[in-house]
């Protein structure tokens, strides 16, 4: 899958430079540089606490650098030029509260909403020509959105009914609602059995294939990952492979590349993926929190 | 007192036409005398608003703030009693907003949780305001009791159209912003990366919930809040198939619910409050065993939850 990929537009959507962030007095992140270009499809593996869903929450503007910058189409994250253009795909969106009776589609079109859905109720008494028309597309788009995710069947189903996979569908169609084309995804593939994993991949690859857009995925998932991404990233506090997903290392000498023992008896147990996916292939030991290789 | 008397003015008349068809001995002067149609007016309206608030409350796991609420209320009134405030319901209702903030920034700085704020309170408040009565109010406590069980005698004009403004002015809020707070309780952070401003609108929540809440103070009781708020909401859930007819049946069943609950008070005459929360339990009892049923007899192969 993972052929050779040039972007088609090529402006450059992520610029991260020098970035080191802190999170409740550690240094999580030490100093990167990335940069990511329009239509790149990117996976960030590493191990927890390893500062991938740091780096993702820092790209979204909901942490600060302590030092550094992180530049979205040019602008600091969370400011007013960067709003809705950006999707996230959370961990827990298979973790719906429990008490919620709503459908796929009810679920896909809280995606619409932005910064201006005041204006756009006010629309209703100034202008209801604009007011309907805007509805009318809106109708059109979630179900343009609700095939692509491949839940055609399923739009009038309570999400609470649905599969693991269909559920981070319909969270991807959530995100895709916003007119967002460069998608942030924390742990997509968490509860997602490996079917589910395969098509879910087939839907992102279209997307940034046909649809042109950018995505960043952090997962433990490995093996779905290599055959479906152009790049990886591993962070391990500071990067230390970024290249293509054909010279990734193989497990064997991931160890290597962090500099440690590939096996650690007394690994921290709490800290490990174990509970967190099947397919594990990092587990965090103690020792290597510092980060010296 | 302009939006109260238009709608006594409005649905008074059509009260009066359905009158010869409700059944009962009393119940039917609930629409043909205008001392008694606004209580009725007052309670349908208000468990319209709050069928449609309780949805949200379940779904963020609030099911007792309205009920901790209603104590800083009667905290306020027992207060406004004895001091001799003119509108203690104003009163109430402003340190209901205050209380209803303090509540949700405790419990988004995760400096509390939800349930813990909302203990401190309820308990806090309701000691507050029985001291304070027993104290300064002449020791005895008939003149809050009214607030604690709910007294259709309590709606004067002044008081109706206090509620009838109140939640005219929740409901319109409410369908204004109903998705964002979706959005919002389904994921924050989702929320604000789509550049919904989240704390906005948890501002407008938590006074949404202090106005639902005090507005119903005098119709269900203090003590009974939750009846109203929350039950009818849950008998929804069991029902409903999107959050659309979810919100819909939530009103639907308020509405009965109040129906039924004031057409037995009277007729038995208990107090209505304590009959609104026996009739919207039995009604939640009902639905949950027939659905049950239901699944076990006609659709044994359906995976419903």
């Amino acid at each position: 899958m993972a052929e050779d990929f040039s972007p088609v537009c090529g402006e450059e959507i992520l610029h991260v430079s020098n970035l080191s962030v802190n999170r409740s007095g550690n240094e999580i992140i030490n100093d990167i540089n990335m940069s990511i270009t329009c239509g790149e499809f990117v996976g960030i593996v590493g191990p927890n606490g390893g500062g991938k869903s740091t780096l993702i929450l820092t790209i979204l503007g909901l942490l600060k650098p302590r030092t550094g910058s992180v530049n979205v189409y040019g602008k600091t994250p969370m400011s007013n030029a960067t709003l809705g253009r950006i999707g996230w795909v959370p961990q827990a969106a298979t973790e719906l509260p429990h008490n919620l009776r709503i459908t796929v589609k009810e679920f896909i079109q809280l995606g619409l909403l932005s910064s201006s859905f005041l204006k756009q109720h006010l629309d209703f008494f100034i202008s209801p020509t604009v007011f309907f028309k805007r509805r009318k597309k809106n109708q059109l788009k979630v179900e343009n959105i609700i095939e692509t995710v491949g839940l055609k069947q399923y739009a009038n189903t309570m999400i609470s009914n649905l599969s693991g996979g269909q559920r981070q569908r319909a969270a991807i169609g959530k995100a895709l609602a916003s007119e967002a084309d460069f998608l942030l995804m924390d742990e997509p593939m968490v509860g997602v059995d490996l079917e589910s994993r395969n098509s879910i991949m087939r839907l992102l690859d279209n997307l940034c294939h046909n649809q042109n857009k950018t995505i960043v995925m952090v997962s433990h998932d490995l093996a779905s990952m290599k055959r479906t991404v152009h790049r990886m990233i591993y962070l391990e506090h500071e990067i230390r492979y970024d290249g293509t997903t054909e010279d990734f290392p193989d497990l064997s000498s991931l160890a290597e590349l962090r500099g440690i023992e590939p096996t650690h008896p007394e690994a921290d147990s709490t800290k490990s993926d174990v509970t967190k996916s099947d397919d594990v292939v990092i587990i965090v030991s103690p020792g290597a929190e510092g980060g010296e290789s | 007192m302009v939006i109260g008397s238009l709608v006594i003015d409005l649905l008074g008349p059509i009260l009066e036409l359905i009158a010869p068809f409700i059944p009962g001995e009393v119940f039917p002067l609930y629409f043909t005398k205008v001392y008694y149609q606004r209580p009725l007016i007052a309670a349908i309206v208000v468990s319209i608003v709050a069928g449609f608030l309780g949805t949200f409350l379940l779904i963020r796991n609030l099911a007792l703030i309205g009920d901790g609420l209603a104590h800083v209320t009667f905290g306020a009134i027992a207060i406004g009693l004895v001091v001799g405030w003119v509108d203690p319901l104003w009163w109430a209702l402003g340190l209901s907003i205050v209380a209803a903030i303090s509540i949700d920034f405790l419990s988004y700085r995760k400096w509390l949780t939800g349930d813990t704020a909302i203990a401190i309170f309820l308990t806090g408040m309701l000691g507050l305001g029985i001291v304070v009565t027993r104290i300064w109010g002449g020791g005895s406590l008939a003149s809050v009791e009214g607030y604690l069980w709910g007294s259709l005698n309590l709606i004067d004009e002044e008081s109706f159209n206090f509620i009838v403004t109140v939640c005219i002015f929740a409901y319109i809020l409410l369908i204004i912003m109903y998705r964002s707070i979706l959005a919002i309780s389904i994921d924050s952070i989702a929320a604000r990366v789509q550049g919904l401003p989240v704390p906005f609108i948890s501002l407008v929540w938590s006074i949404l919930i202090a106005l639902v809440v005090v507005s119903m103070v005098q119709i269900v009781g203090v003590l009974l809040v939750t009846a109203l708020l929350v039950t009818p909401a849950a008998i929804a859930q069991l029902v409903s198939r999107s959050f659309l007819t979810c919100v819909i049946l939530s009103q639907i069943f308020g509405v009965i619910t109040v129906l039924l609950g004031l057409y037995y008070s009277t007729e038995l005459g208990t107090g209505s409050g304590s009959m609104i929360a026996l009739v919207s339990a039995v009604l939640f009892v009902i639905v949950a065993i027939s659905k049950a049923l239901i699944k076990v007899f006609y659709l044994p192969n359906e995976n419903t939850n």
